[in-house]
């Protein structure tokens, strides 16, 4: 950079400009990043006992579902569970956090999670869809906060790179370039200032 | 009927309906089942294989007998598969020693029904009628595809017909799916208990009379469990009147045993509650369930000849089966072995 820089009080002009802003940017994105680690630590707390939750009421699901699954004829699982009422609609509406756009999930249910008559079917299945049916909530606020941690995590990792560009490479080659030009404008100004002393000399002389 | 009474033993009588009489046409058919009996499995390998320490020691209990994997058997699927060929074997052994081809095809429109209930479900919700329908019933899985594809009901038996005709309107009352299923129940075992009237079977009268009253007693628990504002779904034909269930739902769980106190299901009916109350599970009802009907079904031990015995043969070898798949099912997948006892009980 320095050898195709021009030593110009206009270039050093310019220069300090950039690094101004170069360090009002480096401020700046500094402040996003903590509020980005902020959030993100707050979003990753909850996720954490909301994931252990869904994780116990999918196993105990899954559990039920295998005993009444077990217990039941072929034929009369694929009678009871062939056409499903109930319905779920997810709407995603974006949110933003520190100009990150994250999904905001709304949900629409409708019609009843136990679909079948009860001459033929298990019990444990009611368990195991009444148990599903209470996961829904659980789970789908999971997705949201797993994909808002997400999209906070890859905004961080790149506020970072970006905080780190401007405190380890950019502010100190600027500053690098300034004092370069500030050397050469002054090493100019002494050539300068010792010509016309020759030059008085020589006239005097 | 006196000389029936005779044959009940004092301790069952007050639990189980009469069993009936002797059918001396079927001699070597019950000397056959009863030779066959003695190859079921006993209740100590249910309760070994669910101690055992892992699946494939519990499998490996199996393997001296009719249920031994092939080697290179890779998943659940190939056991899945040599349960399914084992009941087939067992319907077919049914339908070879029966004399009385009503019985069977009595107990093959089972699986009539079930098939009614699914090509009902598609057909009423416009999704594919499909040809995937169990082969065992007494109509092909073909002529119902056909049947429904060209909504012509005449080339069905009438009790599918007329079975089918009332699903589709107390369907139409409010376009609910499972309204398709309470009729097919309540029509499948009004079938059962005419056809038994008909056949002058005391002991189908009194076991489809029976299944009728656990089914209904399960229908209790289930209603009070998930809170359900569906209470004309018991079943009618058995022992006990809809009305007498309906009156339980009102009724908490630890008080709904003392209903029962004149039927010979309060015992059932309190465990299961309790345990339900407890344990928020149905395996301790559905297990007492199991083995209030094994109980009847063994019963008919008494008979020397007839075709009780080769009806709770097959019953009872439907479930050595569906127990079969229980146990390896919770144990492929680790569950507690607390849990399979409570259900094989």
């Amino acid at each position: 950079m320095l050898a195709n820089v021009n030593a110009t009080r206009m270039e050093l002009l310019r220069l300090r400009k950039r690094v101004a802003l170069a360090s009002r940017g480096h401020r700046l994105l500094s402040e996003k990043r903590d509020e980005i680690s902020r959030r993100l630590i707050q979003i990753a707390r909850g996720i954490s006992l909301l994931r252990k939750r869904v994780e116990a009421q999918l196993l105990e699901t899954c559990r039920r579902f295998m005993m009444a699954r077990a217990s039941m004829e072929p034929e009369h699982i694929k009678a009871a569970l062939a056409v499903p009422t109930k319905k779920l609609t997810l709407t995603v509406q974006f949110a933003s956090i520190m100009n990150v756009k994250v999904p905001h999930l709304l949900k629409e249910i409708s019609g009843r999670i136990i679909c079948y008559g009860f001459a033929t079917t298990s019990g444990e299945m009611d368990v195991a869809l009444i148990a599903l049916e209470k996961a829904f909530d659980d789970l789908v606020e999971l997705a949201e906060k797993e994909k808002q941690a997400a999209l906070l995590a890859t905004e961080l990792r790149m506020t970072r790179r970006r905080v780190n560009v401007l405190e380890h490479v950019i502010i100190p080659e600027l500053h690098e370039t300034i004092r370069f030009i500030f050397d050469k404008l002054a090493e100019a100004e002494r050539d300068n200032i010792s010509r016309l002393m020759k030059i008085t000399d020589i006239i005097r002389a | 009927m006196p000389q029936v009474k005779l044959r009940q033993s004092i301790l069952e009588f007050s639990t189980y309906p009469p069993v009936g009489d002797d059918d001396w046409r079927y001699a070597f058919a019950t000397a056959r089942v009863r030779a066959l009996e003695t190859q079921m499995l006993p209740r100590a390998t249910f309760q070994d294989m669910a101690n055992a320490q892992s699946f494939e020691n519990a499998l490996d209990m199996l393997s001296a007998g009719q249920y031994a994997v092939p080697k290179g058997a890779a998943g659940f699927a190939d056991i899945e598969e040599v349960l399914l060929q084992r009941r087939a074997e067992v319907r077919e052994l049914f339908a070879s020693l029966m004399i009385d081809e009503s019985i069977v095809e009595l107990f093959k429109s089972r699986d009539d029904f079930a098939n009614l209930r699914l090509a009902l479900r598609r057909a009423l919700t416009d999704k594919p009628v499909g040809a995937d329908y169990s082969p065992s019933g007494n109509v092909a899985p073909e002529v119902l595809e056909q049947a429904f594809a060209e909504e012509n009901y005449a080339v069905l038996p009438g009790y599918v017909r007329r079975a089918a005709e009332a699903a589709t309107i107390n369907y139409y009352q409010d376009k609910d799916v499972r309204r398709i299923d309470y009729e097919i129940d309540r029509l499948q075992a009004l079938h059962n208990i005419d056809e038994a009237r008909r056949l002058g079977s005391i002991f189908l009268d009194g076991l489809f009379r029976t299944q009728v009253d656990l089914t209904n007693i399960r229908t209790l628990l289930r209603l009070k469990f998930t809170e359900s504002e569906q209470i004309d779904v018991f079943l009618d034909g058995g022992f006990l009147e809809p009305a007498f269930y309906k009156h339980g739902l009102d009724l908490g769980y630890e008080a709904i045993g003392n209903l029962f106190f004149a039927t010979p299901y309060q015992h059932l009916v309190e465990v299961g509650a309790g345990y339900l109350a407890s344990n928020k599970s149905f395996l301790k009802t559905e297990g007492q369930c199991d083995r209030h009907l094994i109980g009847l079904l063994k019963s008919t031990a008494q008979i020397t000849a007839g075709p009780q015995p080769i009806i709770a043969y097959l019953l009872m070898k439907e479930h050595e089966i569906r127990t079969i798949r229980l146990v390896l099912t919770a144990k492929k997948n680790s569950l507690d072995t607390r849990l399979i006892l409570d259900r094989i009980a």
